[in-house]
């Protein structure tokens, strides 16, 4: 590394969140700068009390620039940080996480459809003040360049685990033995939110269990994001009298996490809108089939190691499901498939690359003169 | 390996690329518990516009892909299913563009108004008692454990009473021991058939596919009373009512007769089938009969009740066998 850098890269997210993708990604690369020699800060626009001691506010980064510094901003969502960042003079660099179409939210929360609505428009106006965009699938960066980004790069998250850890042994057992006897488990991961569509594998497992598969059974792993969204799938599977098949599950440790991708036969993921999808790498990981929508970065990311569907016809996703777990050799062939995706995907070296993209910015920075981006004002 | 599946053929005579009519019923049963539209929904917007600082400093438009049956959805699904009826809906839409129009003001002069935040505080929390007094609990009828009624003593009646045949359609709601539909096909109708237990609806189908069960036509899964919304006014010659109409409360009975004569052709029937009152009470477990907002009515009840809301010429038929009584009336020409 170079060791006469005088700026540092820093990071921007409206809020920094543990356990979610985001905030996760943010955290590991600030470490993973941090290993390269490089300054990086975390600033927030909204402090998260599990996260506060590891941020501060983005109002504070007037007083700390330095000459050579280059800001990178996480983008998912709207943020009175965009507007701001729009007005610095450093390189800019989106790091893009995807915005989730506000189409999904309004039937439930006209707010946050009309913060995504907004989160676009910002992303608009970011792009065009950008030296480098970065999305974390070949979707995101397609969107990014859609927005007006000249220069765009694809880097997948960088904090998936390729080695998780290990599952929980009392929590396995426990699944183990309530497992027993009972048909195939389905399980989907991601928080209950309109466009992961859980409603659709609620739907997809009312079939089976009245068609080919009466004792399969579900678990959703994922926080109730939105309640409104979070109560009616509860009032849904009441309604299709699915009690006792159907169980959410939020809020437990990465060695539960583990032990449910054991305990569970196949994920069926049915998500409308996926910049990447952690879940489905976390799934090959631990050697469970996935079932998934081809929705956003499902297809890059899935590649040839799982059934992807290009209809959420539930009675065709139970049929899918049925005949996947049928098929022993098949279910064989995808979970090795699966095994060798991360490598694949680059998920090994993503964080280097990442880093070395942004020294990339910054050296490019420091040997012309400022301002580095279009429009930016010149500071004094 | 990649494997992408791909539609098969059209089913059950759905235009290609759309989902075959049952499973469709079932994704819009959950379309249905969205909250856009409904009170809650409007006034929880409402208050995020003048709670929320980023929202109030930078003010976006509403999204602005709203369905136009906005308003009956979020109906639908909130509060004409409840006992509350008609009555709150209308106050609920006077409520709606009143609060519409202080956000607006609120908006336009004074962002900060102590007394306008406090107005909309006060009255969402009245909605919020007002849907909670309405069902506390919150109990679908899936989750309860319901016996079938047996109607087979009037099945065979039934398309007589109506005076239904080829080319009519009658309105069913709900399944029950699907005689009364089996007797409705047989007399050539088109059966229009509903009801809220998804599992109930799925367990008349084949396993390899949607398509018709015995001569039926598909069966929506859906509330009877959210079902007879959706059907053309004056377009059935007759609606055959039962399950729902037991559980329901009063006014949820009278939301029930209401739309059916609202479909009605003049001179159409309504049949309702009630369960005996006896038999309902030692039929049913003590926790699912407490738990539901209503019970059957005596038989001469319903001719009460069919005389008030418009319909005309009640004959009661008492179960001579069975447990479920008949109460046959029609709309007035």
């Amino acid at each position: 590394m170079n060791g006469s850098r005088t700026g540092g890269i820093h990071l921007f997210v409206p809020m920094l969140h543990r356990r979610d993708a985001v905030g996760e990604h943010t955290r590991t690369l600030r470490d993973l700068l941090g290993d390269a020699g490089v300054e990086s800060r975390i600033y927030v626009e909204l402090p998260d009390p599990e996260t506060v001691d590891e941020t501060r506010p983005f109002q504070e980064y007037e007083d700390d620039a330095v000459p050579g510094d280059v800001l990178v901003y996480q983008v998912a969502t709207s943020s009175d940080m965009a507007g701001w960042l729009t007005g610095r003079p450093e390189p800019l660099v989106l790091n893009y996480h995807s915005i989730t179409p506000p189409s999904s939210f309004a039937s439930w929360n006209n707010g946050i459809a009309r913060l995504q609505t907004g989160a676009l428009q910002e992303l608009a106006d970011l792009a065009t003040h950008t030296v480098l965009g970065i999305g974390v699938s070949e979707f995101d960066a397609a969107e990014l360049a859609a927005a007006g980004c000249a220069t765009t790069l694809v880097v997948p998250v960088v904090n998936v685990d390729l080695s998780p850890p290990a599952p929980d042994a009392v929590r396995a057992t426990e699944l183990a033995a309530s497992a027993a006897g009972r048909g195939p488990w389905w399980l989907s991961v991601g928080r209950l939110a309109p466009n992961k569509a859980h409603q659709d594998t609620i739907a997809a497992l009312f079939v089976a269990r009245a068609t080919t598969s009466p004792d399969a059974h579900l678990t959703i792993v994922g926080a109730p994001t939105e309640p409104s969204y979070a109560a009616a799938l509860h009032r849904y599977v009441a309604d299709l009298g699915l009690t006792g098949a159907v169980e959410f599950v939020s809020r437990i440790s990465d060695a539960e996490l583990a032990a449910r991708y054991d305990a569970a036969d196949v994920l069926v993921m049915l998500s409308e809108h996926e910049g990447f999808g952690v879940p489905l790498v976390e799934a090959m990981i631990h050697g469970l089939p996935v079932v998934a929508f081809d929705a956003g970065a499902v297809a890059e990311v899935v590649g040839d190691a799982g059934v992807l569907l290009d209809t959420k016809n539930p009675r065709r996703v139970a049929a899918e499901v049925a005949g996947l777990l049928g098929d022993p050799g098949r279910v064989g062939s995808l979970v090795a498939a699966g095994r060798g995706r991360p490598e694949q995907l680059g998920l090994r070296e993503a964080g280097s690359v990442l880093v070395t993209a942004l020294l990339g910015v910054a050296d490019a920075t420091r040997t012309t003169a400022m301002p580095a981006r279009p429009g930016a004002p010149v500071r004094p | 390996m990649t494997d992408h599946t791909a539609d098969g053929p059209a089913e059950d005579g759905a235009a290609e690329g759309a989902l075959p009519a049952d499973e469709q019923a079932l994704l819009d049963a959950f379309t249905r518990l969205a909250p856009q539209g409904s009170l809650r929904w409007i006034f929880e917007d409402a208050m995020r516009r003048l709670s929320t600082p980023t929202e109030r400093s930078t003010w976006i438009e509403p999204w602005d892909g709203l369905p136009e049956d906005l308003w009956d959805r979020g109906r639908g699904a909130r509060a004409s299913e409840r006992v509350m009826g008609d009555v709150i809906n209308v106050v609920a839409q006077e409520l709606t563009e009143y609060t519409q129009r202080i956000v607006d003001d609120a908006r336009r002069t004074a962002p900060e108004e102590v007394a306008v935040y406090d107005a909309l505080r006060y009255l969402a929390a009245r909605v919020e008692r007002l849907e909670s007094a309405t069902d506390p609990l919150g109990i679908r009828p899936g989750e309860l454990d319901l016996p079938v009624a047996d109607h087979t003593e009037w099945a065979a009646s039934v398309p007589s009473w109506a005076g239904v045949g080829t080319g009519d359609t009658v309105v069913v709601g709900e399944l029950d021991d699907r005689s009364v539909i089996d007797a409705l096909v047989r007399a050539g109708v088109t059966v229009d058939a509903v009801d809220p237990r998804a599992a109930v609806v799925w367990s008349v189908r084949s396993v390899d596919g949607p398509g018709p069960v015995d001569g039926w036509g598909p069966v929506a899964v859906g509330d009877v009373v959210d079902h007879l919304r959706g059907v053309a006014p004056s377009s059935c010659a007759a609606v055959v009512l039962s399950g729902s109409v037991d559980r329901a409360s009063l006014a949820g009975k009278v939301e029930l007769v209401d739309g059916a004569l609202r479909v009605l052709v003049p001179g159409g029937t309504v049949v309702v089938l009630a369960r005996d009152q006896a038999a309902w009470d030692a039929e049913i477990a003590p926790p699912v009969r407490d738990l539901l907002p209503g019970r059957p009515l005596h038989p001469r009840t319903w001719a009460l009740v069919l005389a008030r809301r418009g319909l005309a010429d009640t004959e009661v038929h008492i179960a001579d066998r069975g447990t479920v009584h008949a109460v046959v009336a029609r709309r007035p020409r």
